[in-house]
């Protein structure tokens, strides 16, 4: 399909190429503001991101997907602190996609409408305030026009005349601000004491996630629209080759080419007579079918990292001889790792809710990925892009599935075919068996240190499937896919010789983008590789780690932060309790983990985890602790039980009853550290992740001798309504 | 199709071939007031019921076979999971959800509770976390007893905070 290229012209890897591309701060006064005004509203717009209501209410719209990281908060907070608000009068909402060139709601550092990689604080921090501070002088400048003299910002929304103290409210004053010319982003002064960054305030979406109002994409209710439920063939990548054209209870029934789609009047019809028919769909299945069996590709990789003969693309070369630095060293390890392909399990379901008429469309969307959606829909419709309107709601879950478009593509396509509005809803078998899985890969490390364990060569080779080539967007035979090696590229780690190679490996499973991406199996890669030397060379792991980042101040003070947080090289721990660290520099930020674990190698127990942070500047402590928590939680599930087994195309994955993730009862208790720093913002919700795997591992192996080298842990795990059976 | 077949066997609740007949209007109490409706079948499962028939979406799909809790609802003062509820089932019983929580008092504290602990992240399951611990504290259980009684998945990790939220309670 042609729009899928344009989907995926942007990755999160490019988009990291991306940053440090110039910014301008796209601060406009639209017309619709005006004519806003000229009709009589008593709301008035500044540039696209603010407005301004009659009770002084101030409204932000934030660019940046909510889908649990708490991003609409951090954000309004940030304008907030420049406009001095109190909390109680801040609204923020999700802007809706935009097909402008000069798209306001763009990430300014990479200039896409789209939440991954985390970097919407990253991308946003400055140019928000910047904004805001435009907006407050534009306010300043209203005041003086209307009531003469010169006034300054006060606290609430207001201003205060330098005089005679007399105050004004930015509802007083918008209109007119609105009518103005913005000054120069760039030449703006921004406030150095902060009232609200860096504060616990409470999450504006709380409220809603407690009484039931929280508008998810499941939730979105349109007049007169059907329920659709998809059917997909039980083999992956098989394709319609009929369908019926109509169905025992369904009302329509539509042959989407990927998949069927049975309409009703409620989805609980709909899915039940997508199951009841099912039998008389005929699919042609994909004529390679070992490319889609995780046994077959399992055996490929162990072979490919092993053959010298592989296709090899050499991502770092540093230093010189590095299989000689590690062969030469007194303490080596050469270890091969094997992690497999991952499902995103979101707790909401993929769905969308579209209204296609012949001369609009209208969709409301849980999406990462609004970037996509315009042309996507575009394409699909033949519709202009500006007759095409995408709203955001609330994302039950994101994790890097929400930014794809295939659910969006069958929803249109449902609607326009019916004529209607319609809610397509995924069942959660269809969500997990037809998802953009986490690549497997097979890692093979070579690593030496000397007796005071200095690290002196590294051989690092990743066999794993390129989400770039299979997606077309590589260039040439070069993968360019730094993303399969972000974790092992660029490690802070002091090793004078280092290879870094990477080797694709051919798979038509559909691969995507799992919260932490590269760094979710090659950080497992090098931090249990180091772990092992360290064990080998019998130095403190911990002090092994410090010795190798003795140049990096951040990275140190992170170390000894988790150190004295969890007492890792000075406390002794109960016997039969074992310890593991990782840690990891990426995402703008620099993280440390300790895992305690009790048990045996059969069955582990992870009683306490310790986390040392730095991500800059922070935001909101409050909401930086809740990706830790939360970050170990999703790091612990896949570690443990996450797996996606393919036999000859078929998923064996069906619904949470065999994808095991952790219980409540099975939650560590999680202490952190987050270090003051005024350093930009580092990235918070995939960073917390990769550290989780190896820090276990490394764990188990301090308690129990036994090198866990293979994820999961515990393959084939169940999960009934007790937990576990 | 052995995929559609264990697909057909977990979601217990929609492998019986559907028909055509409408089934006639039925009312439920449902947070303090009689709503009446007529379900597609009589095995309709509430859940769909509250979603689809009666606007009431804060109860959630999550898995459909009873193992998430992401769609709990408090049937006359116990938590149940409503993709598992027939509406037949449903008659005569009392039926609170998300959205009446409040003017429940122990559903009152419950909110409270999780608000003062920030407990949300995505905030998909937590309609059913509260439900849970509402009918906790209602069966005369506090603290860690409550925390014993919520089975409910989260996948964004909210657990330590809900932990937090129920040792107030």
């Amino acid at each position: 399909m042609t729009t899928t290229n344009q989907s995926q012209n942007f990755t999160r890897r490019d988009v990291s190429k991306m940053i440090g591309t110039a910014l301008t701060i796209p601060f406009t006064v639209g017309l619709s503001t005006r004519e806003a005004i000229a009709a009589g509203t008593t709301t008035a717009a500044l540039g696209a991101y603010l407005k301004i209501d009659a009770l002084n209410n101030v409204t932000i719209a934030i660019g940046a997907t909510e889908m649990g990281q708490g991003i609409l908060t951090g954000l309004a907070q940030v304008v907030a602190e420049e406009l001095k608000l109190n909390w109680s009068q801040v609204v923020a909402v999700q802007a809706d996609a935009s097909s402008l060139s000069s798209n306001p709601f763009a990430n300014p550092l990479f200039r896409a409408q789209l939440t991954g990689g985390s970097t919407s604080m990253r991308g946003w921090y400055l140019p928000l305030r910047k904004a805001a501070a435009v907006a407050r002088d534009m306010l300043l400048a209203a005041a003086t026009q209307l009531y003469g003299g010169t006034w300054s910002l006060t606290t609430g929304g207001r201003v205060i005349n330098t005089t005679t103290n007399a105050t004004h409210n930015f509802s007083e004053l918008a209109a007119t601000a609105a009518t103005l010319t913005p000054p120069d982003a760039n030449s703006v002064t921004l406030t150095s004491s902060f009232q609200l960054i860096g504060r616990r305030v409470p999450r504006l979406d709380v409220p809603a996630k407690t009484n039931g109002s929280a508008m998810f994409g499941l939730d979105v209710r349109v007049p007169g629209m059907a329920y659709a439920a998809v059917l997909h063939c039980p083999t992956n990548g098989g394709t319609v080759a009929s369908a019926p054209t109509s169905a025992v209870g369904a009302t329509n029934v539509i042959n989407l080419g990927n998949a069927v789609a049975f309409v009703a009047n409620d989805t609980w019809s709909a899915m039940r007579a997508a199951s009841a028919n099912a039998s008389q769909i005929r699919w042609t299945l994909p004529a390679n079918l070992t490319s889609r069996d995780t046994a077959a590709l399992s055996a490929a990789a162990k072979s490919l990292v092993a053959s010298p003969n592989a296709t090899t693309h050499v991502y770092e070369n540093i230093g010189a001889n590095q299989a000689q630095a590690v062969s030469g060293a007194s303490f080596k390890i050469d270890s091969t790792y094997n992690l497999p392909f991952l499902a995103h399990a979101c707790m909401e379901v993929l769905n969308c809710t579209v209204s296609v008429t012949s001369n609009s469309c209208e969709a409301w969307v849980p999406t990462q990925g609004q970037q996509f959606l315009i042309p996507t829909i575009a394409a699909v419709t033949g519709l202009a892009a500006s007759a095409i309107s995408v709203h955001t709601t609330f994302l039950g879950g994101g994790l890097g599935r929400k930014i794809e478009t295939d659910f969006v593509i069958q929803a249109v396509k449902v609607s326009k075919a019916i004529g209607k509005p319609v809610k397509l809803t995924w069942s959660r078998t269809q969500d997990f068996q037809n998802d953009k899985y986490r690549p497997n890969a097979a890692i093979r490390v070579q690593l030496g240190c000397d007796n005071t364990g200095t690290m002196k060569g590294l051989v690092y080779r990743n066999v794993s499937p390129s989400i770039n080539i299979q997606r077309n967007t590589a260039p040439g035979n070069n993968p360019e896919d730094t993303g399969a090696v972000a974790g092992a590229t660029a490690l802070p780690y002091d090793i004078q010789n280092r290879l870094i190679e990477y080797v694709p490996l051919p798979t038509d499973i559909p691969l995507g983008y799992w919260r932490s991406v590269g760094e979710s199996y090659n950080t497992f890669a090098i931090e249990s590789a180091v772990d092992e030397v360290a064990r080998a060379s019998g130095v403190n792991p911990l002090q092994l780690r410090r010795s190798a980042l003795a140049n990096d101040a951040r990275a140190l003070a992170v170390i000894d932060a988790v150190d004295q947080l969890s007492g890792y090289s000075t406390a002794s721990l109960p016997a039969g309790t074992g310890k593991g660290l990782a840690f990891l520099k990426g995402f703008g930020s620099y993280i440390a983990l300790v895992l305690h674990v009790t048990g045996t190698a059969a069955a582990i127990r992870v009683t306490r985890a310790f986390y040392a942070l730095d991500c800059g500047q922070v935001i909101n402590p409050d909401a930086v602790e809740a990706q830790l928590q939360g970050g170990l939680v999703h790091g612990l599930s896949a570690a443990l039980w996450g797996q996606v087994t393919f036999v000859n195309g078929m998923a064996q994955v069906r619904n949470f009853d065999n994808y095991r993730l952790l219980r409540m009862a099975e939650m560590p208790v999680v202490k952190s550290t987050i270090i003051q720093s005024s350093a930009s913002p580092g990235g918070v919700g995939e960073t917390p992740v990769p550290v989780v795997a190896p820090a276990l591992a490394n764990a188990i192996a301090n308690l129990t001798g036994t090198r866990l080298r293979n994820l999961p842990l515990y393959p084939g795990a169940n999960m009934g309504e007790g937990g576990e059976d | 199709m052995g995929n559609l077949q264990a697909e057909n066997a977990s979601a217990t609740r929609i492998n019986k071939a559907p028909t055509k007949a409408q089934t006639s209007s039925i009312g439920l109490n449902i947070n303090g007031v009689t709503r009446t409706f007529s379900p597609s079948s009589p095995d309709m499962p509430l859940l769909w019921v509250l979603r689809d028939l009666l606007g009431l979406t804060g109860t959630k799909y999550g898995c459909g076979i009873e193992v998430c809790g992401a769609c709990m609802i408090l049937v006359d003062g116990q938590a149940q999971k409503a993709c598992d509820m027939s509406v037949s089932e449903a008659v005569g019983r009392k039926i609170i959800t998300i959205e009446g929580i409040a003017s429940d008092p122990q559903g009152k504290l419950v909110q409270a509770a999780w608000i003062a602990n920030q407990v949300p992240q995505c905030g998909f399951c937590q309609s059913g976390m509260i439900i849970a611990a509402t009918a906790a504290l209602k069966a005369g259980k506090h603290g860690a007893a409550i925390a014993g009684s919520i089975n409910n998945l989260c996948v964004c990790g909210t657990y330590q905070r809900v932990l937090a939220a129920v040792s107030t309670l």
